[in-house]
Parts: structure tokens; C-alpha cells; sequence
């Protein structure tokens, strides 16, 4: 073969494989970038106003941290084609299953109760009530399932997850200190102050919006319901890494434009921190106000998909978007009951609503490692994972991680009952 | 009252149908590993049960 066969062929099988990619990709991006949900969103901006640049550090580790968690679901997926909650009901009974699902209930609840929180106060700001949000939401959400199949529904996620981009050029605009960002990117360190409650509270925080228990059971639910075979599972990891990548991108770009023009200024939600930016640029404020609201969205209709897939998978409902209302009413019933549920909750007068959503990110931390040690056990079946198992280092990098997130919620469970520990 | 009455009735009965399809898991876990577990839940929810207490804490003052 010579020069220029051998490079036809070469670029015949990359576009081949691009091709591929395209047709596979989708849940990793979806997931990770609806990661940076309105919690997320609050979490960062809340994170950048008071510590300026000094967590970047700390959101770059969690960007490999997510990807070894949520690369693990691709292969149970496609190995096994069983949805998160399935498969813990089929490999440890019945009593394991309904304590996973508890768990995916609460949080999930709780995770919506903030989407719809974000996304009431992200409008709030060009005066629409909130109870006209909701609606339009609520009408939104479901005409988004009730059209098309889960291709059509995966498009229109993705459109959303390229909206959640919107804070890239932003930090642009607020031309911050190269110096800085690279410094404090590089180099682990505490931020002026040292390590205080404050600090302990937004790290958790941080950590339960970067990897949540519903993201397991979405992503997995999502490769099954979108038919990846376990041939695809290469895509499926470059799909999740592209979409860890993201999500650490999106939450870094937040930060440097909340860190750089708020800095010092206490701000509690990213709603407040768009309306006290409206007088200053109206542009990075009416940016921050939309991409809030592309935040609580595309959480939103992804954490309900997701408590509906898996009480679907378990009750033996018809439960894949593939099947009109009329196959499988019970999957969509749960679906409109979970958006309804979450968004009264937002319409009760004088909820703590900013509070709500700064503890939801801790409660979801605290519970991540019940969700991570299934998942792990799950990976390390080789009757039923085979060559697809976890390896030595896959195994040694998700325990690590789940001794972390146990060790830190512990010690925040310890500072809430000594308070001046680490005053 | 009988609607929710069959209700009622219905989702029983799907539960105690899911209890019995998945008896039997497929992974034997070893009693120390079920105890590690158990152990891991209530200790989970105990440090849940006090960031309700803080969030309680917090929201009172």
C-alpha cells in the first residue's frame, strides 16, 4: 500500500469512528453537563464570591473524580443492559434494592425542589412570578417527552447542555488575571483564612454537585434506554470524558467571573449575584440569569427521567421513552408527578429557598458513598462483567473516592455538633 | 375511598411481587460485608439526621 492509499484509509476510519462517536455520544455529555445544574450553579458562584480563585484547584481534581464514578455505569449498562436500579435489585435482593431507591427518591425530590428553585429565580430577575415559571416549565418539560422518542428527547437535552456553555465567553468579558487562574489551578492550597466550617460546608457542596446518586442511575438508564452494546463502550468512556471535561470547564468559568467581580461581597444564591451584576455589566448579569435557568432545566428534566426510569425498571412498568403515554402511562404518570411535587414546593411562601439548595448539595454528598459502594461491589462481578470488570486501579481510585466523601462527612457531621472545631 | 382502597391494594401487592422476584440476589455477600453495609446506611443517615438538625439550626436564627 503506499503513502497516500495508507492515509485514505487512515482518514476513512477516523471519520468512521467519528461517525460512530456521534451516533454513541450522549449520556456522558447530558449527564455531566446537567451536573452543573441550579444547585451547581449557586454552589459556584457562591464558592467564586467568597474565595475568589482559590478552589480551582479543587474543581479540576473533581473533574477526574466524576469520570471514574460515571464511567463505570457505561460498562454496567452496556454489559449488562439493565438500568442502576434493576441491577441492584437483581444482584443484591430486594432489601438493597429499596434502600437504593429510598435514597434516589429523597435525593432526587430534593435536587428538583432546587432546579425549580434556580429556575423561578433566574426569571424572577426580568419580573415573570414564580408561579408562571413552574407552569411553563411544567408545560415545557412535558411536551419535551411527549414528542419524539429518546433520540429526539437527547437532541434537545444537548441543545440545552451547549446553553449551559454561556458562562465561557462571560469570564472572558471579566478579563481576569492569567497569573492568578494558573496559579491557583495548580497549586492545592486553603484560601486566606484556612479551613473553617464556612470553607468545609462549600467543599461537600462542591463535591455533591460535581457527583450525585441520580447521575448514576441517568446515566445507566440512558445507555440502556439508547440500546449501547457493549462494543460501544469505548465511545461511551470518550463520551464521559468529554463530558467530565465540561462540566469542570463550566464550574471554573463561573467561578472566575463571580470571583472576579464579587469577590468579598456575600452573596448566598447566583440569582442574587445576576441581579447585583445587572447594574455593573447588564450583559454578564442577564448571562448568569439565563444560564441559571438552562442550569435548573436541564437538571431538571434529567432527574426526573431518571427517578422515572428506575422506578420503571423495578416495578416492571414499560419504561423507556420509545413508548408513547398510552404504552407506558405509569412511567410518564411518575415523571409529571415528580416536576409537580418539586414545583409547588417552590410556590410555599417564605421557604428557605437559598438554604434549601446549598444543604441538598451536602445531603447528596453524604449519601454518595452508599450509592459508589454498590455501584463498586456491581463492577467487580466478573460472573456477570467479565472482561469488562473493574481493574486493580479502577477499584483503588472509586475506594479512595468513597473514603474521602465518607472521612469529610464525617468530620462536617463533627463540626455541626462542635461548632468551633474548625471556627 | 375504594379508589385508593385498590390503589393501596395494587402497589402491595407489586411489592410483595418485586420482594419475591429478587429474593435471591445473584452476588452472595459474605455476613461481614452485609454488616459493613448495613452499618454504612445508619451511619449515612445519622449524619443526615444532623444536617437536618443544622439546617433546623440554621433556618431558626
Amino acid at each position: 500500500m503506499n503513502i497516500y492509499s495508507s492515509l485514505f484509509y487512515k482518514y476513512r476510519k477516523t471519520m468512521k469512528a467519528l461517525r460512530m462517536f456521534f451516533v454513541v455520544a450522549g449520556p456522558g455529555i447530558i449527564v455531566m453537563v446537567a451536573d452543573n445544574d441550579a444547585g451547581g450553579i449557586t454552589t459556584y458562584t457562591v464558592t467564586g464570591a467568597k474565595y475568589g480563585f482559590h478552589l480551582l484547584w479543587f474543581l479540576i481534581l473533581l473533574g477526574p473524580v466524576a469520570y471514574y464514578v460515571q464511567e463505570m455505569t457505561v460498562r454496567l449498562g452496556a454489559v449488562t443492559k439493565r438500568g442502576h436500579a434493576e441491577a441492584i435489585f437483581h444482584a443484591f435482593g430486594s432489601f438493597w434494592g429499596w434502600f437504593s431507591l429510598l435514597d434516589l427518591i429523597l435525593t432526587d425530590w430534593l435536587t428538583m425542589i432546587t432546579e425549580f428553585i434556580g429556575m423561578t429565580a433566574a426569571l424572577s430577575i426580568f419580573h415573570i412570578p414564580a408561579y408562571m415559571t413552574v407552569l411553563f416549565c411544567w408545560i415545557l418539560m412535558g411536551s419535551m417527552i411527549m414528542v419524539g422518542r429518546y433520540w429526539t428527547w437527547e437532541k434537545v437535552a444537548l441543545i440545552f447542555c451547549i446553553g449551559n456553555l454561556i458562562y465561557i465567553p462571560c469570564a472572558f468579558m471579566v478579563k481576569p488575571a492569567l497569573h492568578d487562574i494558573i496559579f491557583n489551578s495548580v497549586i492545592p492550597h486553603f484560601p486566606p483564612g484556612g479551613f473553617t466550617n464556612d470553607l468545609f460546608f462549600l467543599l461537600m457542596a462542591n463535591i455533591g454537585t460535581t457527583i450525585a446518586p441520580w447521575m448514576i442511575f441517568f446515566q445507566q438508564s440512558s445507555v440502556v434506554d439508547k440500546g449501547l452494546r457493549e462494543k460501544d463502550i469505548p465511545f461511551g468512556k470518550t463520551d464521559t470524558v468529554i463530558g467530565s471535561f465540561l462540566t469542570v470547564i463550566v464550574a471554573m468559568f463561573l467561578i472566575i467571573v463571580t470571583g472576579k467581580l464579587l469577590l468579598g461581597v456575600p452573596v448566598e444564591s447566583a440569582a442574587e449575584a445576576a441581579r447585583m451584576l445587572m447594574p455593573v455589566n447588564k450583559y454578564i448579569g442577564t448571562i448568569i440569569a439565563i444560564g441559571l435557568f438552562d442550569a435548573g432545566f436541564l437538571g431538571a428534566i434529567c432527574i426526573s427521567l431518571a427517578s422515572s426510569w428506575a422506578f420503571g425498571e423495578v416495578f416492571g412498568w414499560a419504561h423507556s421513552l420509545n413508548y408513547k403515554i398510552r404504552e407506558a402511562p405509569w412511567f410518564y404518570a411518575y415523571y409529571f408527578f415528580t416536576l409537580v411535587l418539586a414545583g409547588v414546593v417552590v410556590l410555599i411562601p417564605r421557604a428557605p429557598l437559598v438554604l434549601i439548595t446549598l444543604f441538598v448539595q451536602v445531603i447528596a454528598t453524604t449519601l454518595l458513598p452508599a450509592a459508589l459502594v454498590f455501584l463498586i461491589l456491581l463492577l467487580n462481578d466478573e460472573k456477570t462483567m467479565g472482561k469488562y470488570k473493574n481493574s486493580l486501579y479502577q477499584n483503588f481510585m472509586n475506594i479512595a473516592i468513597v473514603i474521602v466523601i465518607i472521612v469529610l462527612s464525617t468530620l462536617y457531621g463533627i463540626s455541626t455538633i462542635f461548632p468551633n472545631l474548625f471556627a | 375511598m375504594n379508589i385508593f382502597a385498590s390503589l393501596y391494594q395494587s402497589l402491595t401487592d407489586q411489592v410483595k411481587d418485586i420482594n419475591t422476584r429478587y429474593a435471591k440476589p445473584s452476588i452472595q455477600m459474605t455476613p461481614l460485608v452485609r454488616i459493613c453495609l448495613l452499618f454504612l446506611r445508619f451511619y449515612l443517615f445519622l449524619l443526615i439526621g444532623l444536617l437536618i438538625y443544622k439546617f433546623i439550626a440554621v433556618v431558626r436564627q
